[in-house]
């Protein structure tokens, strides 16, 4: 397999953005990187993790992201070029750290990769971390393309070493995820020496405590920082001004939104009347820069994804420069100009700067896009996002769902972060009623569970992944156990982090760069604080359900484990349990008088309905051979028989 | 219901004792003749029956039934049987294969129980030549399945024996539970019994004597479509067996069918079963307090809108021609 190690200085290469990430923080001398999983930044982790043994660096996924950055920052206090890489609802999870750390500062570079998701293509949010530059006195990067990912990376820890402070640096899944020409710089000797110097004096950033006392010594520190940043930021190379030297209309854009705006002025033929600052130093703005380029144009479009964050600040700045710059006509998120949710794309951004410039803009004939809207409709059936075949969720939300509807309580289930999400929808028969963020559905039924004296006698469940459990579930379920609510939780084991891919956590016997490690035992674990225990295999639906309906008649905190390996993972991927036959004879077809419960309700991806026959079959080369639709066949014509 | 359906009669709703249950076409298709309302429903004889030399136990009454699905193994009448057992006061139903397991099915359990659920799960794992021993509703039920109302062409009834055992009401298992753990200590609770009128009570039999409970009290934790249930005799069933009031230690038998006929003929003739004639004032007092039953029940249902309801979109919980209603409740034009 290629490795982001591979090839020559000077060798240009098609990478991946996250890989170009990688390859830059390695060529920059990266000792230690932490993270943990999201779309769309796992890969950087897991390149750098591939690589960890031959470049003599530490890598490793941490239970969650707080802990990720404090293990970045444990790595910078000693002398180490570090980084914690994450998503951006990752960014909310280490924020609390993140505060204090930007307070205490840090030793050698240390940078904080946010991979946000503008569109929410694989998260419950559309949020992003930009504010938090901001909330916490940091400064923050944006490269713009696939090669300036890499490149930024040496000079982003040179920042953090020269302001002695965090550096963030945001992507997006269309920088992270897409793919382009990388030149590759040299990959550094790596000799490093670790040592936490903390025996100096109080105020000592480089030998003493790294602690955040006394605070307003320590916020006038992060404020002179800052400034220090803005120094840097004036002459930072990877701000990029293009077009005439006074254009009708700036646009200011930063990320992946600078190579949609390029494209935007191209495809409008208005190179002659539009300027464009592609902007990596995103906050704090900096000022003479900005002067330069705003005064001389009378209208200022920004582009970017999500928040109007720079085009807020450049208000700001403006306002403040009126005196010199004039008064300024703002277009981009804030004025409806572009769209103020979902991602942009060139598209959107010629339309937008065609609203600005007054011109016409029509990507297609309208009765091409008549035409090609009919023949999708013909051509494309309609899909929902479902799980796959085989996907142990699938059995385990048939039985929470029937358990719940025969308990007759009009019980719910508060969801939780995995792929397992997708219970709110068909697939997982619209079982989860609340979805928040990681851990949020154990605290919500812990907080449920005590609502008893005020009337609430609905049965209170929750749902976690294996992975979650580790990562915020704990102390939710610390929390209902010692203040004694009643709640279930049903924890979906399926070995390992498989919505993002199959990454390790505390309960596997392997770490990120594949060494043995000691596996945490999440029943002992739940055992040992208190709450009742209960483990099945969730394929067992019977038995699974039964189980369910016990727990539900118990009061208290109970905990069931339902066991069983995704069926995409490696280990399992491609190997059958069960061979699945389906009887013609038995299907009663139409007349089943479940009204098709198997492939109208149940809706596994390997159980398709023959529309000339009309009766149910197995489709062989999709079905995953879990055998979980023999049970639920209530005419007894799906057997399965185990393969040896 | 589990799931959102579309079908105007599906499985459920064809076999489900409380949805749109027709009495007269039951009693068309099982007894040839239409639905007459008569309170036992329809047999052919009545008896006192105890079960003979051939097995002991310790019986709730005259443990007729089981020697009858006893009996019925060792003829091979029946490959299995469905039966309900208990855990703790939670009635299990099982499906037995063996006949030494019957024992451990014997006595009331007066508490609701999923018993079909076992027969469908014997069903799907191919079992045939089934004896159902359940309460009137299960047996409505079972009835309605071997019917075949969904007209399949491939349809084999896996049932030959089906056993109705008389009910007035039975308990919801999680109120009970419920009422109890306030009361008692649930784990010592050996056996249940409701002594025959005047008595007025539910005796808890524990490890450590008896404990009783006012039924005034236990009633309220009658699930509400007891409410509306006409039959007290377990009228579609191919025998039904009751307690025989005033007589311990012995039954009240009906025979309802050829089968249940033979299979009794052949039970006294091997000595499995004991029988007497039932006395007529029995038989008055029986049919009395079967009548009570109808005419309660179906006033309840009648007020609630479950009985014979023909607005649109409303589906009734009963079919009963409507001359039969009127006599059952005494409105029948002079």
């Amino acid at each position: 397999m290629h490795s982001i190690i591979d090839g020559r200085p000077e060798d240009t290469q098609l990478m991946q953005g996250n890989e170009s990430f990688a390859r830059g923080l390695l060529e920059a001398g990266l000792i230690v990187a932490a993270g943990y999983p999201g779309t769309p930044s796992s890969e950087i982790i897991e390149h750098l993790a591939g690589v960890s043994q031959e470049r003599n660096i530490y890598v490793e996924w941490s239970v969650n992201e707080k802990v990720a950055l404090e293990v970045a920052a444990a790595a910078s206090f000693a002398g180490l070029r570090s980084a914690a890489i994450m998503k951006q609802v990752g960014v909310n999870v280490a924020s609390d750290f993140m505060l204090h750390l930007a307070e205490t500062g840090t030793r050698e570079g240390m940078l904080l990769i946010s991979c946000e998701d503008p569109g929410a293509l694989s998260s419950g949010n559309e949020g992003e971390s930009r504010p938090y530059a901001k909330l916490f006195e940091v400064p923050l990067l944006e490269p713009g393309d696939i090669q300036e990912a890499k490149e930024m990376m040496p000079w982003a820890f040179e920042l953090s070493e020269k302001i002695r402070n965090l550096v963030m640096v945001r992507s997006v899944t269309r920088l992270s995820h897409a793919s382009g020409n990388v030149t590759l710089g040299s990959l550094p000797e790596v000799a490093a020496q670790a040592n936490f110097k903390h025996r100096g004096q109080f105020l000592d950033p480089v030998e003493g405590p790294m602690v955040p006392l006394p605070v307003f010594f320590h916020h006038a520190e992060m404020q002179r920082k800052l400034k220090e940043a803005v120094e840097a930021f004036e002459t930072c190379p990877f701000n990029h001004y293009e077009g005439p030297e006074a254009p009708e209309v700036l646009m200011v854009a930063s990320s992946a939104c600078s190579l949609y705006a390029m494209e935007a002025i191209q495809m409008l033929h208005v190179t002659d009347r539009v300027g464009l600052l592609r902007l990596a130093t995103t906050w704090p703005l900096p000022p003479k820069l900005m002067e330069t380029r705003l005064s001389k144009a009378k209208i200022i479009f920004t582009v970017e994804e999500v928040l109007p964050f720079m085009e807020d600040n450049i208000k700001a700045l403006a306002a403040e420069l009126a005196g010199r710059i004039g008064v300024k006509i703002f277009h981009g998120r804030g004025d409806g100009t572009l769209p103020s949710v979902n991602e942009l794309n060139p598209d959107l951004v010629a339309k937008g700067l065609a609203k600005v410039l007054n011109i016409e803009y029509r990507p297609v004939a309208e009765s091409y896009t008549k035409a090609a809207g009919a023949a999708n409709e013909a051509a494309v059936p309609a899909r929902e996002l479902a799980f796959c075949a085989g996907c142990p969720h699938r059995a385990s939300f048939w039985s929470i769902h029937n358990a719940l509807e025969l308990d007759g309580r009009d019980g719910f289930v508060c969801g939780d972060i995995g792929c397992y999400s997708m219970a709110l929808l068909p697939t997982g028969f619209s079982s989860l009623k609340t979805m928040h963020a990681m851990g949020s559905g154990t605290g919500l039924a812990s907080g449920f569970g005590k609502l008893r004296r005020f009337g609430l006698d609905q049965p209170a469940l929750a749902v976690c992944g294996d992975s979650t459990f580790f990562h915020a579930v704990m102390p939710a379920l610390v929390n209902a156990i010692h203040n004694q609510s009643d709640m279930t939780l049903v924890i979906l084991d399926n070995s390992g982090t498989a919505m993002t891919g199959f990454q390790p956590h505390p309960g596997l016997e392997v770490d990120a760069a594949g060494n043995d490690v000691l596996a945490l035992d999440i029943a002992g674990i739940v055992g040992a604080m208190g709450a009742h225990v209960e483990t099945n295999d969730p394929f067992d639906i019977d038995g699974t359900q039964q189980k369910i309906l016990d727990l539900l008649e118990r009061g208290g905190v109970n905990v069931l484990i339902l066991k069983q390996i995704c069926a995409l993972s490696p280990e399992k991927k491609g190997r059958k349990l069960f061979q699945v036959n389906l009887d013609e004879s038995v299907c009663l077809g139409e007349n089943c008088g479940c009204n098709r419960l198997c492939t109208r309700v149940f809706k596994c991806p390997g159980l398709k309905w023959n529309p000339v026959t009309k009766i149910a079959e197995i489709d062989d080369v999709i079905c995953s051979g879990c055998g979980v639709c023999a049970s639920v066949c209530p005419s007894g014509a799906i057997t399965k028989k185990e393969v040896a | 219901m589990l799931f959102p359906c579309t079908l105007e009669q599906g499985r459920c709703n064809a076999h489900c004792p409380k949805t749109e249950v027709d009495f007269d076409l039951l009693s068309r298709f099982y007894w040839n003749e239409p639905y007459d309302g008569a309170p036992l429903g329809h047999f052919t004889r009545i008896l006192a029956a105890k079960a003979g030399g051939h097995i002991s136990g310790d019986f709730q009454g005259g443990g007729t039934v089981s020697a009858l699905v006893t009996f019925a193994f060792n003829q091979k009448m029946i490959e299995g049987a469905v039966l309900t057992g208990s855990e703790g006061i939670a009635p299990v139903p099982r499906w037995i294969t063996d006949p030494k397991e019957i024992a451990n099915h014997a006595g009331s359990k007066f508490i609701a129980a999923p018993t079909l659920s076992e027969l469908n799960r014997a069903v799907r794992a191919r079992a045939r030549r089934l004896a159902v021993v359940g309460t009137p509703c299960q047996m409505t039920a079972l009835a309605q399945m071997r019917m075949n109302p969904l007209e399949r062409e491939e349809f084999v009834d896996p049932v030959s024996l089906a056993i109705g055992l008389f009910c007035n009401w039975a308990l919801d298992h999680r109120s009970l539970v419920a009422y109890l753990k306030e009361r008692m200590n649930i784990s010592d609770i050996r056996a249940m019994d409701v002594p025959p009128p005047p008595a007025e009570v539910l005796v808890v039999k524990t490890t450590g004597g008896e404990e009783r409970f006012s039924l005034k009290e236990i009633r309220k934790l009658i699930p509400h479509t007891c409410f509306i249930c006409p039959d007290m005799t377990a009228e579609w069933s191919d025998v039904s067996v009751g307690m025989y009031e005033g007589r311990p230690g012995w039954n009240t038998l009906l025979i309802r069918t050829r089968v249940g006929a033979e299979l009794v003929d052949k039970a006294v003739a091997d000595g499995w079963l004991k029988t007497e004639e039932f006395p007529k004032e029995n038989l008055k007092a029986l049919s009395r307090a079967a009548l009570a039953k109808k005419e309660r029940s179906l006033r309840q249902a009648e007020r609630q809108g479950f009985l014979n309801t023909a607005a649109e979109n409303e589906r009734p919980s009963l079919y009963i021609p409507s001359d039969v209603v009127e006599r059952i409740l005494g409105r029948e034009a002079a």
